[in-house]
């Protein structure tokens, strides 16, 4: 089952990024990058570096933090419950099957586009700070998301209103996504809703980078808005998640600009090597 | 009950443990006043407060909506409400051990025989951890109604049974909601035979029919608690022991109601006079066991030369004796206080003594009447040897405490476990899956046994995140059968086809709200029944279990059902007061000062009691 969904989204994934590739980013782009890739790598390198760790962390986190978190944690989705009381089920008033189906579609195949395009559209502009800060934020995210994930135990909606939320419910109209989720995910992970704080950084990127790729800017807008929304439709994330994901997406985009750059790997390594004690020229 | 205020065993301290929930509960009810122990709160405009322990819903789709059918109707008669949803174990944790909640809404597994309800009600079970009196219940004439049916068996028996009924119903330390309707799907391929098969027993695994080259069941599981502890005694990670009962053997077996030898090759029973109606015993039962039987081969059950042999894993009347001892102190008299383990309490209370007269042969002295009595010889058969050690170690440091429920016995992951049962432990991923294996030298594989079997080479259990997707799954032909209960809600959607058998059986489990008596106002026996009649059982059937449940008000199948108390559209002893599942909201307001309690001018329930 988890094969089958995960065949799915790389087959809907290979389509939709070559097509956008040819849409947004141009021939031109894609010719300079032929030639400077190598160069724009090992530029990069040491953030991609941290960002794979970032993941690898994340991954292995997603199996012991549960049990830190039940002995650490604040258990808060009374608290969620008490705050915002039925809030998300405001969107009842758009629900129909179709509307289901999309934002379905937007939670599961729209989120994960949203997040491996810009990857390769900034990969493509000469100027590879964007694209270094744009992989900043995603470690970010994904670093102080897991931190939060550990303080904050808390069920999300589709836990507490089953009975409300049962047409719209994602796990009730395709089951087979909870493989999927429950894979990368376990269900007390709802504080900060971090598709939405991804989303939200992958927009705020596409604004910056208007002038470059125009026609990605609003969709990506659309995409985020619409990953944000799904994420209460579907019964997934209360709206206190999202408003935290907004936040943090504005926390890490900011932070990235203030860290990228700020240290060469270059230099690090020589200060590191001028404070070893022993003498770096034996004779 | 001398209790460690550290448990050594998890690592973490009670008191982090505790007050982290407090910081947490503290935030949850923003302002009102929490203490560590009672969770119940008067806030700051006097209005009584408090919290609704539950399962989310990814545990259990019913649980959660009767809370919250609760909470809206609390919260309707002016008191302040808030849901705390807990895992599984967290939620039998917060009930069972530490007793740290207000009310919660359960699903019992009940038990085949009314005696569970000794284990519920007994007052000398109110201050112990496990499955024995959550609630902390005391009264002299539940415990008198509750021995007497122990000691007395047909007519007699139903009669004091339907006491003990009518006095709960009236005095309800817990409220019973429904029984819901039974279902698993199965798919035809690969096996016939469903419709016999019970899979909540031993039998119902051991009788499936393979068709011809088929060597493994795959069965997919909701509850993913087995794949990370498999300890027999463990009070929180099962409700049911289905799993347990593969890995275990037990004396005697229960299939289709009927206590049947298992590990026993024979069971006589002698009845013995009490004298002058002292408390003596009345009954004994002579127990000879299945020569030759042995545990799974596991390096621990080895002697002092650390070589495992075949006489290190023999079953033997000591390992019987042993298991009934232990079940009754896990500590074996080493620490300050004893330990009894937290669960099988009403099966080992039946037993006073257990005597092992020969290597094969034991004498049990029962102090309860054949049908109790039979009950307690259905408990898993540990190995001597193991459990021994593992007090004698933790005992070898002089300074031995072993607090009921939290001690290594109790809570550790026992993986693999070391069973004599037809199945053995083959492997294990957490959270994903767990796999058994055909145990070839069990005794029903012997030409002269006509006990079920193990039918197949291996049991795969897949844990699925869903009712739902289990379902899916079974339909795409993935999977053999769904080995958790199904959720209600995906009853209508099951495919209509002639590769999926729906299996059905009646069952004893039951929904109910249980309160914790120890604390104020749950102590009060008035507030406990305005709100009982809070709940609209019938609504709660039609619109949360789609009418897959049965109304009761009583925790026991019809059998032992006196008239009196028999549903009829309507709880017999305390009515909803409403109608199709609304409040009356004067009416409930108006229950609860007649119980006693007072109302603010803005219709706040007081909790100055």
């Amino acid at each position: 089952m988890l094969a089958e969904v995960l065949t799915q989204l790389a087959l809907v994934i290979s389509i939709l990024v070559p097509v956008s590739v040819i849409v947004f980013i141009g021939r031109e782009r894609l010719a300079r990058t032929r030639s400077e890739w190598r160069s724009r790598l090992r530029t990069a390198g040491p953030v991609i570096a941290v960002l794979i760790g970032v993941l690898l962390i994340n991954r292995v986190a997603r199996q012991t933090a549960p049990e830190l978190s039940r002995q650490v944690g604040f258990h808060l989705s009374g608290a969620f419950y008490e705050l915002e009381g039925e809030f998300i089920l405001i969107f009842q008033s758009i629900q129909t099957p179709e509307t289901t189906a999309y934002f379905s579609t937007i939670y599961v195949y729209g989120y994960t586009f949203l997040l491996i395009f810009p990857v390769i559209a900034y990969f493509t502009l000469s100027d590879t700070r964007i694209f270094r800060r744009l992989l900043t934020a995603y470690a970010l995210n994904y670093a102080i998301g897991l931190v939060l994930y550990i303080l904050v135990v808390a069920y999300g909606p589709r836990n507490l209103m089953p009975g409300e939320l049962m047409e719209r419910m994602l796990y009730n109209t395709n089951p087979q996504y909870q493989y999927l989720t429950s894979e990368v995910n376990t269900n007390t992970n709802v504080f900060p809703s971090l598709h939405t704080s991804l989303s939200a950084t992958v927009a705020t990127f596409a604004w910056k980078t208007r002038s470059e790729f125009p026609k990605w800017f609003p969709i990506a807008v659309v995409l985020a808005a619409s990953v944000a929304i799904s994420t209460m439709y579907l019964g997934i994330h209360w709206a206190l998640d999202v408003v935290a994901g907004t936040m943090l997406a504005a926390a890490c985009v900011s932070l990235s600009d203030r860290l990228v750059d700020r240290w060469s790997v270059a230099e690090l390594s020589e200060q590191f090597a001028d404070r070893l004690p022993w003498p770096q020229n034996q004779e | 009950m001398n209790w460690d205020p550290t448990s050594p065993d998890t690592g973490v301290s009670r008191r982090s443990f505790l007050a982290a929930g407090a910081a947490g509960a503290t935030l949850a009810t923003s302002g009102c006043v929490n203490s560590v122990q009672n969770v119940v709160g008067t806030a700051a405009n006097g209005q009584l407060s408090l919290s609704i322990t539950t399962l989310p819903a990814d545990a259990d789709r019913q649980g959660i909506q009767i809370a919250r059918q609760l909470e809206s109707n609390l919260q309707q008669v002016g008191i302040d409400v808030s849901i705390d949803m807990r895992s599984p174990s967290e939620l039998l944790k917060a009930v069972l051990i530490e007793h740290d909640f207000d009310l919660y809404v359960g699903h019992h597994p009940a038990g085949y025989d009314p005696d569970f309800l000794y284990e519920m009600l007994h007052s000398s079970f109110a201050s112990e951890a496990g499955w024995q009196n959550p609630f902390g219940f005391t009264n002299m004439v539940f415990d008198t109604l509750l021995e007497d049916q122990r000691r007395v068996e047909g007519a007699q028996r139903k009669q004091l049974v339907q006491s003990v009924l009518t006095a709960l119903a009236k005095s309800k330390p817990f409220e019973p909601i429904c029984r819901p309707d039974e279902y698993r799907v199965a798919s035809t391929d690969r096996f016939e035979g469903w419709g016999e098969a019970n899979l909540t027993t031993r039998h119902g695994y051991l009788e499936l029919e393979p068709t011809d080259g088929v060597n493994e069941l795959l069965a997919l599981k909701t509850d993913s608690r087995p794949t990370s502890n498999l300890n027999p005694l463990s009070a929180t990670m099962r409700e049911r022991d289905t799993i347990i009962r593969l890995l275990f053997d037990s004396l005697a077996t229960v299939h289709e109601g009927e206590v049947q030898p298992w590990l026993a090759d024979d069971i006589t029973w002698t009845d013995v006079e009490p004298v002058d109606g002292e408390q003596g015993p009345t009954l004994t039962a002579t127990v000879t066991l299945r020569e030759g039987c042995q545990f799974h081969a596991d390096e621990r059950l080895a002697g002092e030369d650390e070589q495992l042999s075949d006489e290190d894993r023999h079953l033997t009347a000591e390992d019987v004796a042993f298991t009934y001892r232990f079940l009754e102190d896990t500590s074996l008299g080493r620490a300050p206080a004893p330990s009894p383990a937290p669960r099988y309490q009403s099966h080992v209370s039946a037993v006073d003594r257990v005597t092992a007269d020969s290597e094969y042969e034991l004498t049990f002295s029962m102090n309860a009447s054949q049908p109790v009595a039979k009950r307690a010889l259905t408990v898993p058969i540990l190995p001597k040897q193991f459990w021994r050690g593992l007090v004698d170690r933790r005992a070898a440091d002089g300074e031995f405490t072993a607090p009921q429920g939290r001690w290594t016995a109790a809570t550790g992951d026992h993986v693999p476990p070391i069973g004599s049962g037809p199945y053995q432990f083959e492997s294990r991923t957490e959270e994903d899956q767990l796999v058994l294996t055909r145990f070839d030298d069990h005794f029903t594989r012997r030409d002269d046994v006509e006990l079920p079997g193990p039918p197949i080479d291996e049991l795969r259990f897949d844990i699925d995140p869903s009712s739902a997707s289990a379902v899916k799954r079974i339909a795409d032909g993935n999977a053999d059968v769904t080995a958790s209960m199904l959720d209600a809600y995906t009853l209508d959607a099951i495919p209509d086809s002639s590769d999926i058998e729906q299996l059905h059986h009646p069952s004893r489990t039951f929904y109910h709200i249980g309160f914790n008596v120890r604390n104020a106002p749950f102590s009060n026996t008035h507030f406990r029944r305005a709100v009982a009649q809070l709940l609209p059982k019938q609504a709660i059937v039609d619109d949360i279990f789609y009418g897959y449940a049965t109304p009761t008000a009583t925790p026991v199948t019809d059998e032992w059902v006196p008239e009196r108390l028999t549903w009829d559209g309507e709880d017999p002893v305390t009515p909803f007061l409403g109608s199709n599942g609304e409040l009356n909201v004067a009416a409930a307001k108006a229950a609860f000062e007649t119980a006693g309690f007072r109302y603010d001018d803005n219709g706040r329930l007081l909790g100055g009691y």
